[in-house]
């Protein structure tokens, strides 16, 4: 019996100003098996099914276990994570593409500072006095922590801002993911000082007006994060902060 | 700093840029736009669906109808800030918004997904169609807020043919669905129903509105087509 | 002279920790990071974080982690820091509870906390099964708020590559290289921290994240830093085997209850649902009564190779036990251990929940590390260390969720100690060696990509994982050890020969590997080399041929300093402090 394989097409782009082209590699199959595992392969004897000599793919990847969020990728044209894509649930050829909404790197690799940008932008921290002891923290209910602790478990993969139409140059739209961490902070006892600011910062061009909620954000994201219900909370409470500005001013 | 190798390295290009956090205007501007959508746009919907309702009583009380109507104090000034200007700036702003969207829905096929893309050529086809419309029935011919009586017929004319009571058959669905769908995005960007559950209830209220509204909308067109009022006479001017 | 500038490296809890302390006090940072520092391998840390807090009416004391982890550590660890560190602890939780950590809670609104290996005592606050990620999360958002009010400057996708020594051995500066235009530049500073982890890529397959390479440590080991206790390596018992990487199982799944267990007959064709339960070995607590389940790692490990390799109880003959969540309600299982559960279903595609887990021991921490002193600094002036790099804390045997704890506090050490050393230091003298030391990583660079011959740097670090795997984890022979050194210098001959086939000068990662994987090669040996020197078995060092811990001989830590030689490493031994308790043996199987 021939030896089971599995077929990647894998777009490559050695620069940001280089032509992008497809590469075809055959690998041996192996019991789980996932996308980041065949990249390694890939790496180890980089030649192509025509039999080219190519160069190791460039992508991002780290913790290996969806947590750290490096690994977003389009794989059969869908964003998600290449370390929990398992071979044996993709269609074959499995295609996979860098992400199409940020500026691309190399390969698979795509600069997706604009989030860190984002979350400076909306403040999104507790403002401690100073690391010195000062006691323990404010108290919270279990209903409390565990309304918080989804938000709080944004990886950064940028998903749901690739899947987003609306995130794009035109609309310079912030994105599903920093508006779920402006309620995070909004709901902390310490970091809702910040409330009225985050608030404001959200109504500027860019802001959560831009979002046509094709839910797409609540579909992609690999953590399940409820990004949705996110957007309708912060986005009542924008409305309210800006009409209460506009009464006082 | 001491450095090694020149920088010639290849520039990235430039990506979506950061919030610009509590600058610009545009949060009013389509927040203005979404509520204009339910207020006075959607108000107005439903007033007309309701008035074209009476023609299934007939031509006099669909007249008496016009009539009414064009009686109201300062008609013209409601008309005209109510209704048109209203209407201008959400089918002009809509248009942008369409514009500035990129669907994806070839990729991500999902049902969030195709009722963004649907919302917005439902948008498109009610704006097309309101400007033939408008300009046919409103400002051109026969001119209904003098001659209120003369409304059936010359509606029932218009749908005579039958491309033109094609196009009234899609934009009726399609103004239907615009709404009720945008009654529902309002609802939910606007934090009226922020959870998964009061989202979903009040969909099904939405779809229940939409079909009500498009049923109501195609009996009202089947009043001038059907067999019930054939050639209604045409008032002496 | 202007404000003092201190370089931290890694971003990581202990990278962050530092570089919190010295941006409140006012000293400014750059901050260097492989990864965007949110991606840091912190972010893996699942169970918890140990304090004292004493929470549960239990009369847990400061004291009393301190012994847990001196016993744990099988007496390796120099007791001085590991006191302050225990002492320390608790207001460190309160700090990250203040941050918007979102640890989970009673009731009344207190945190809650949970038990871990190695103590009788619930003594670990936990974020659900995503601890790490929480708490790099919260330090990220402070360094995020110092970033933004300027008194931070990150350099992310900039690797580490040396220290900037002077003529008289004192820290300058670093050199790094920009991954994206492989610019080689060095970077002043008055002190420098390296807060760069473990070494799991040394074992090829591990539980660490792809950065975790010591490539950084292994620069500057190369430099004459010294490296101590490399032979200890923590091969924790509950891991998920994979095709990349070896998936973490937390602790906290046996915190929570979790049972560990095989059929009693070997090879059993039963559903395992349907097997009886008094057919099934529960090895742990059979052999532990009195931990149980939550003996530390080593002893957990070892016990799980016996029944396997020995006793031949493997699930279906394979290397495997079972992890037994079943048993739990369900409700109480997502709310504490969702996010670890939910990881094994996506990568294993069976529900943890019903069906009980496939885990088998899988290579996890470096105890040892950089040697540095009670301050955090090694012996290289101005170079200090913190977080996994370094060797202070976990002595033979790491427990577990106080590495967390480790890297907060030891980067809370660096940070302050850093910036006070810098304040005295005298200027240095013309660029302090930069430009000489950058002509020598260009150098290194330019023979790397103009190599010729057949090697491939990913099949020689297959290699090398492979036989540190097998020779240099769990159970180690002189002869397997010896094999393994010689292994090692062969890889390092045909490292010579490495043909790139990517030569581009534009994020080149596989250039960027092959620079790492001769450090992890010179780091690999001192591994190998102290593990064969310590002729005992201490903690997670297990000889079957020198089954008993050696004190009169090895109650000693291993100092390692690179030669450049063939024979390798030069290694010494130095005393370790004891002042505070006495050693006893170490017998978790005892019922006392």
């Amino acid at each position: 019996m021939a030896e089971r394989t599995v077929v990647f097409e894998i777009k490559r782009q050695a620069s940001p100003d280089a032509p992008s082209v497809w590469e075809r590699f055959e690998l041996p199959w192996r019991p789980g098996m996932n996308v980041i595992s065949a990249m390694m392969e890939i790496a180890g004897n980089p030649v192509t099914c025509e039999g080219h000599c190519t160069t190791p793919v460039a992508y991002d990847s780290n913790c290996l276990e969806e947590i750290c969020g490096s690994c977003a990728m389009r794989i059969n044209g869908k964003a998600r994570m290449a370390c929990s894509s398992l071979v044996d649930n993709l269609e074959q050829p499995i295609r996979v593409e860098p992400l199409s909404k940020f500026p691309l790197v190399r390969d698979l690799q795509v600069d997706r500072s604009v989030l860190f940008e984002n979350l400076k932008k909306v403040k999104a921290w507790v403002p401690i006095d100073g690391t010195y002891d000062l006691g323990s923290g404010p108290r919270l209910t279990p209903q409390e922590q565990e309304a918080n602790y989804p938000l709080s478990n944004c990886i950064s993969c940028t998903c749901c801002m690739e899947v987003c139409p609306q995130f794009n140059v035109e609309t310079g739209f912030v994105g599903a993911a920093t508006i779920a961490q402006v309620k995070l902070f909004n709901n902390h006892p310490t970091g809702k000082v910040f409330k009225e600011e985050r608030l404001r910062a959200l109504s500027g061009d860019g802001g959560i007006q831009e979002c046509g909620y094709a839910q797409n954000c609540v579909q992609a994201c690999p953590k399940q994060l409820p990004l949705t219900s996110a957007i309708s909370d912060v986005g009542r409470e924008v409305v309210v902060q800006k009409v209460k500005d506009w009464l006082k001013s | 700093m001491a450095t090694a190798q020149p920088t010639s390295a290849p520039q990235l290009q430039r990506g979506v840029e950061p919030l610009r956090a509590a600058e610009g205007s545009s949060f009013l501007w389509r927040k203005l736009h979404s509520l204009l959508g339910i207020l006075p746009l959607g108000a107005f919907l439903l007033e007309h669906l309701l008035s074209n309702f009476e023609a299934l009583k007939g031509p006099l009380a669909y007249g008496q109808q016009v009539y009414f109507l064009n009686h109201l104090p300062l008609v013209r000034v409601l008309e005209w800030v109510f209704i048109f200007l209203p209407l201008l700036y959400h089918a002009v702003y809509g248009v942008s918004i369409w514009l500035r969207g990129k669907s994806n829905v070839v990729y991500y096929p999902w049902a969030g997904n195709w009722m963004y893309t649907l919302q917005r050529y439902t948008g498109l086809i009610a704006f097309a169609y309101l400007i033939q419309h408008l300009w046919r029935e409103r400002f051109t011919g026969v001119m209904l807020p003098e001659n209120p009586y003369y409304a059936f017929h010359k509606v029932q004319m218009e749908l005579a043919n039958p491309w033109m009571l094609a196009i009234y058959v899609v934009a009726m669905i399609a103004i239907c669905w615009h709404f009720s769908y945008g009654v529902w995005l309002f609802a939910a960007k606007w934090g009226i129903t922020p959870g998964v559950t009061a989202r979903r209830r009040f969909g099904y209220v939405c779809i229940a509105l939409g079909l009500l509204l498009a049923v109501a909308g195609l009996a009202s067109i089947y009043a001038f087509v059907g067999p019930l009022y054939p050639n209604a006479p045409v008032p002496n001017l | 002279m202007a404000t003092r500038k201190i370089i931290v490296v890694g971003g990581g809890l202990a990278g962050l920790s530092a570089v919190i302390k010295i941006a409140e006090a006012g000293g400014t940072v750059d901050l260097f990071s492989i990864v965007p520092v949110k991606r840091s391998h912190s972010v893996c840390a699942q169970g918890g974080i140990n304090a004292a807090k004493n929470l549960k009416g239990e009369g847990d004391t400061t004291a009393q982690h301190f012994d847990d982890t001196i016993y744990g550590g099988d007496f390796l660890a120099n007791q001085t820091p590991v006191k302050a560190m225990c002492e320390a602890a608790p207001a460190i939780i309160d700090l990250l509870d203040r941050m918007g950590v979102p640890f989970n809670r009673t009731p009344e609104g207190l945190l809650d906390f949970r038990r871990f290996g190695g103590t009788l005592y619930h003594r670990t606050a936990f974020a659900g099964a995503t601890t790490g990620q929480q708490l790099l999360y919260a330090l990220d958002e402070q360094v995020r708020r110092f970033e933004a009010e300027g008194k931070v400057n990150k350099f992310e996708g900039w690797e580490f590559l040396s220290a900037i020594l002077d003529g008289k051995g004192v820290a300058r500066g670093i050199v790094a290289m920009n991954l994206r235009t492989m610019e080689v530049r060095a970077f002043p500073a008055d002190a420098i921290i390296l807060a760069t982890g473990g070494i799991g890529a040394l074992f090829g397959k591990s539980t660490n994240s792809v950065v975790c390479t010591g490539s950084a440590q292994s620069a500057v080991f190369q430099q004459g830093a010294l490296y101590a206790n490399g032979e200890f390596i923590q091969v924790h018992p509950t891991s998920i085997p994979g095709e990349d990487k070896l998936r973490l199982m937390s602790e906290s799944a046996r915190g929570e209850g979790g049972r560990v267990w095989v059929p009693r007959t070997p090879g059993d064709k039963r559903p395992v649902r349907s097997i009886p339960e008094a057919e099934r070995f529960y090895f742990l607590e059979e052999w532990y009564p009195k931990y149980g389940n939550l003996v530390p790692r080593d002893v957990a490990t070892r016990a799980i190779h016996k029944v396997v390799y020995q006793l031949g109880l493997g699930i279906d003959g394979q290397p495997m036990v079972y992890l037994d969540l079943t048993h739990i309600d369900h409700q109480t299982l997502d709310r504490k251990l969702g996010g670890i559960l939910e990881i094994y279903e996506k990568f294993v595609g069976v529900d943890p929940h019903v069906e009980p887990m496939k885990i088998f021991p899988g290579m996890h921490y470096t105890m040892g590390g950089l040697w540095v002193d009670f301050d955090q600094m090694t012996n290289l002036p101005g170079v200090f260390a913190a977080g996994e790099c370094e060797y202070q804390y976990h002595g033979a045997n790491r427990l577990g969720a106080n590495s967390l704890v480790s890297c907060i506090y030891g980067g809370f050490q660096a940070g302050p100690n850093a910036l006070r050393y810098a304040k005295d230091l005298p200027v240095a003298e013309g660029d302090g060696g930069a430009a000489a030391e950058v002509a020598r990583q260009s150098e290194i660079n330019k023979k790397l990509l103009s190599n010729e011959g057949g090697e491939n740097p990913f099949k020689l670090w297959r290699e090398l994982g492979q036989t540190m795997t097998e020779h240099v984890t769990v159970t180690r022979y002189n002869k397997g050890l010896q094999a393994a050194d010689e292994k090692i210098v062969e890889l390092l001959d045909r490292y010579q020969r490495i043909n790139l086939s990517d030569k581009s000068q534009w994020a080149n990662t596989s250039f960027a590997f092959a620079r790492q994987l001769k450090n992890m090669l010179e780091l690999a040996r001192t591994v190998t080399l102290g593990a064969m020197l310590r002729d005992e078995s201490r903690g997670a060092h297990y000889k079957p041929d020198f089954p008993d811990r050696n004190d009169e001989r090895f109650l000693k830590t291993t100092k390692a300093s690179f030669t450049g030689a063939v024979e390798g490493p030069r290694i010494e031994f130095e005393a370790v402090d004891t002042q505070f308790i006495p050693p006893r043996p170490r017998r978790y199987d005892a019922a006392s």
